[in-house]
């Protein structure tokens, strides 16, 4: 059984075509990489896939629910959690109650009170690294603790499924390696399925996912376990012929 | 006998929606360019009436040259107000423009009750009426109704033909896009919030035309409500459509009103009003997610 | 913030009104003043409920005060001599709730689908719809109204009729003040103020961390009308003893309830008494030497509020206090 099954998903705004026709499959704690330029769609995908909008054509499953019309927050509910791409923190929220927010109303919100959710946020705090940042306002925060913060407001939920939206733009190399590292240990200790969403940095991804799905013009060009991926022609046509090694700017 | 009554209403109803059209431009331009809703357009529609009244009984003029002067107040009175508050409000929450313009209203108001008091006032443009059989039509009605088609047309010349016009469209579709090919936003928002009240006070003026002796601060709140039935029929972001929607809903509401006016037990007036409402209600119950798509 | 503590800042707010209604007690020359007082407290407090905290302004609130007016009127004109005594405000007061909050739920089911500038198209008109429909369809008496001094005078007596409406009426007003703000301050500790909180900083954000926004601006919605239609039912059925369509439509008590939901700071505790004082005192003042213009005076006052002290007078003493003892009694 596969945690997400999405099949034959499209979405069009007005005559443009974001989301082409396209199926996927994320086994449950598997790690995967959607890769693709800007505007090849990945954003919309996901924005399919947690509620922000719905499929015009094509099914969404979750855990063998069928959620293509639900709304976004019954599939919070169910386990999708999400951070985007530029970060939207509730800017005039301590960083304690963003997380908090999280667990309050996440999957596991229906049993946690604003007390319980206090301490989840603490523990995720921690984890992020930003335990003196936990009474400042998350508008103040620079961006890569932003980033962080969202992640943590994303794990408080408890998902099963979390969608990362660009969790490494705008970062240096270690930091990208950091980065890497903390993903690959939430993964391992929270035990739920990533995706994320990168358009350019290819060691992020050659470094942290198991499998790649390619995007162009809105639709699935590759979808391959890691190596195969990174090497085959038509994705590195799509880069515009730079080897993904050099990519990592 | 009543499909006569219906038909002379529905014609009034045109001639009055043709004004109702005019008088919502504004507002759905406003809201175009900036997403700003104007929800003291009734109180701007008002100074325009008194603007007609002033210029009809204290200079002994006719309503015709109040239009002018009734535009120029409205530009003016919509860059003080942009350049005072609308303009530091456009990137904080909706919150914050929505009662920004809601107190313009209520200042503008509270102004007029100071100059002129809260009396009831009117006059009379008598240039003799056409009969047409089913219907009377007085002269000063069709004046208002031509002024309000030619308002629309020199506003689809300006937009169409002019560099400003076409600027000004380039912000509607693509804000960005705008200031990537060197227009001045700024300054574009500035001109289509004044240019938008300009044309709501402009339409008081036509509007005084059709009520002869309610010119009150206080008139504008029933234009306000009809002005978004109006703007929510033709899409609140399009000028040419809420012309149209002005067009409907002066249908619906004559329609309405004969209608109701069979109905014994039913107060016809203040039904029609209800009505608006309903409608308005309805429209956005039915295609909320038209609606919003809009935005 | 942990157990009873997060309910500290309701301390200040309950104080201020024990002590405005023990002033008013021991200056009975003032009552009126200090009635009037309460009534704009009561009103911010209502309306901050919903307005403060998801941040959608509701332009036709004052439609829920209208239709509680409503009744209370209808409850004593109809149920007067059934010998029921007191009972009968009890039901004007259940009543009037009910009002409000069917009334609510219609205006609700539309509006609240709605986001920002369409949710202020949806409600501006509720007050002048609803009107117009007692009006035009002469329910409850329409345009003529409803007038029950006389029903009221032979229930409880001329003596306790006259009490009722110089003083106990008022009484009921603070009352509603206090549950107002004891609802206020139960919303924001809890998961529905962080819900709240979330929708107003950033609605689709929040969608996206699991709150069904509907529900909870809904609740916010409902409740908010309800204290409404309290104090409709109080304030001015009460202590009128008549009812008028008109009157209680009027759109210039809900520019009045915006007004001091900014003045005092919306979204916060604190705020809806400190805008009440200040505009209740401003405009008794304003009455003497500017008669029926306060408006003039205020309504460039809310578009200073709005460009330079959106947070309001208590949002400002609260950065002040970031820090110091008193923080966790302010909210």
């Amino acid at each position: 059984m596969s945690l997400l099954r999405v099949e034959n998903v499209t979405k069009r705004f007005g005559g443009l075509v974001a989301v082409d026709n396209v199926t996927m499959e994320i086994a449950h704690g598997e790690m995967m990489a959607i890769v693709g330029p800007n505007g090849a769609g990945k954003t919309t995908l996901f924005n399919l896939i947690n509620g922000v909008f719905f499929a015009d054509e094509g099914k969404i499953w979750f855990e063998d629910v069928d959620v293509t019309h639900y709304p976004a927050y019954k599939r919070a509910h169910m386990g999708i959690g999400r951070t985007f791409q530029i970060s939207r923190p509730f800017a005039s929220a301590t960083v304690q109650e963003n997380i908090a927010i999280g667990a309050m109303f996440g999957a596991a919100g229906s049993e946690t009170n604003v007390d319980q959710a206090m301490e989840m946020a603490d523990h995720y705090i921690g984890l992020i690294g930003l335990s003196s940042h936990r009474d400042k306002l998350a508008g103040g925060l620079t961006p890569i603790e932003k980033k962080m913060m969202e992640i943590a407001r994303a794990l408080a939920m408890k998902p099963r499924l979390l969608l990362m939206d660009e969790a490494m733009a705008g970062m240096n190399p270690k930091d990208i390696d950091k980065m890497v590292d903390f993903i690959k240990r939430i993964r391992s200790e929270e035990g739920i399925a990533i995706v994320a969403l990168v358009e350019h940095i290819m060691r992020a991804v050659a470094g942290l996912a198991e499998r790649v799905l390619v995007m162009h013009q809105g639709a699935k060009l590759v979808d391959e376990p890691t190596k195969i991926a990174l090497s085959d022609p038509r994705v590195i046509e799509v880069y515009l012929g730079v080897p993904p090694g050099e990519a990592d700017a | 006998m009543i499909l006569e009554q219906l038909a002379g209403n529905l014609f009034q109803g045109v001639v009055l929606g043709t004004v109702y059209g005019m008088a919502t431009m504004g507002l759905s331009l406003i809201f175009g360019v900036l997403k700003v809703v104007n929800v003291g357009h009734g109180a701007f529609i008002m100074v325009g009436a008194f603007t007609s009244f002033a210029v009809f009984e204290y200079l002994g003029l006719s309503p015709v040259f109040a239009i002018p002067v009734a535009f120029g107040i409205g530009m003016a009175l919509g860059m003080i107000f942009y350049y005072s508050s609308i303009r530091r409000l456009l990137k904080g929450p909706e919150l914050a423009s929505l009662l920004a313009t809601f107190s313009f209203g209520v200042i503008l108001e509270e102004g007029v009750k100071f100059l002129f008091t809260s009396d009831f006032r009117g006059f009379n443009w008598d240039l003799g009426k056409i009969d047409m059989g089913f219907t009377v039509l007085p002269y000063a009605k069709v004046a208002a109704c031509l002024g309000s088609v030619i308002i629309a047309v020199l506003l689809y010349l300006w937009f169409n033909k002019t560099r400003a016009g076409m600027a000004m469209r380039s912000v509607v579709e693509d804000g960005v896009g705008a200031r990537v090919c060197g227009v001045n936003v700024d300054w574009e928002y500035a001109l289509s919030f004044s240019l938008g009240i300009g044309l709501t006070v402009a339409s008081g003026v036509l509007l005084t035309m059709f009520v002869s002796v309610g010119i009150n601060p206080y008139m504008g709140g029933e234009y306000t409500l009809k002005a978004f039935v109006v703007a929510v029929l033709g899409g609140l972001a399009s000028p040419y459509g809420a012309f149209f929607g002005g067009l409907v809903f002066g249908l619906l509401e004559n329609g309405s009103y004969t209608l109701f006016a069979q109905i014994p037990g039913l107060e016809p007036f203040a039904m029609t009003r209800f009505f608006s409402f309903l409608i308005l209600l309805l429209i956005l119950l039915l295609r909320p997610t038209g609606l919003l798509k809009a935005k | 913030m942990k157990g009873a503590s997060r309910y500290l800042p309701s301390i200040p707010v309950l104080l201020a009104y024990a002590a405005l209604f023990v002033f008013g007690l021991l200056n009975p020359g003032r009552w009126q003043l200090v009635a009037q007082l309460a009534f704009y407290c009561a009103l911010g407090q209502a309306f901050n409920l919903f307005m403060g905290m998801t941040g959608y302004v509701d332009f036709g609130y004052v439609a829920f005060l209208g239709i509680g007016t409503y009744g209370m009127a209808i409850s004593i004109s109809e149920l007067a001599d059934k010998g029921l005594g007191l009972g009968v405000i009890v039901i004007g007061l259940i009543l009037s709730v009910v009002f409000a909050v069917l009334l609510s739920l219609a205006v609700g089911a539309v509006a609240l689908r709605l986001r920002g500038a369409y949710f202020a198209i949806a409600t501006i008109g509720v007050n002048e719809g609803f009107r117009y429909l007692i009006e035009g369809a002469r329910i409850w008496n329409g345009s003529e109204g409803i007038i029950f001094s006389r029903q009221l005078r032979e229930m409880v007596g001329r003596e306790a009729a006259m009490s009722l409406s110089t003083f106990w009426a008022d009484v009921m007003v603070f009352g509603v003040a206090v549950i107002a703000t004891v609802l206020t301050i139960v919303y924001m500790r809890g998961k529905i103020g962080y819900a709240l909180a979330a929708l107003r900083m950033d609605e689709d954000a929040a969608k996206v961390m699991g709150i069904n926004v509907t529900r909870f601006k809904i609740i916010a919605f409902i409740t908010s009308a309800a204290l409404a239609g309290l104090l409709g039912a109080t304030a001015w059925a009460l202590k009128l003893t008549y009812v008028f369509p008109a009157d209680v439509f009027g759109i210039h008590y809900t520019v009045e309830a915006i007004i001091i939901v900014l003045l005092g700071g919306a979204g916060t505790l604190l705020g809806p008494i400190v805008g009440g004082l200040i505009y209740g005192v401003s405009k008794y003042y304003l009455a003497v030497y500017l008669p029926g213009f306060q408006l003039l005076v205020f309504a460039p006052v809310i578009i200073v509020v709005i460009v330079l002290f959106p947070e309001g007078t208590v949002g400002m003493i609260k950065r002040k206090l970031i820090g110091t003892a008193l923080e966790k009694y302010i909210l």
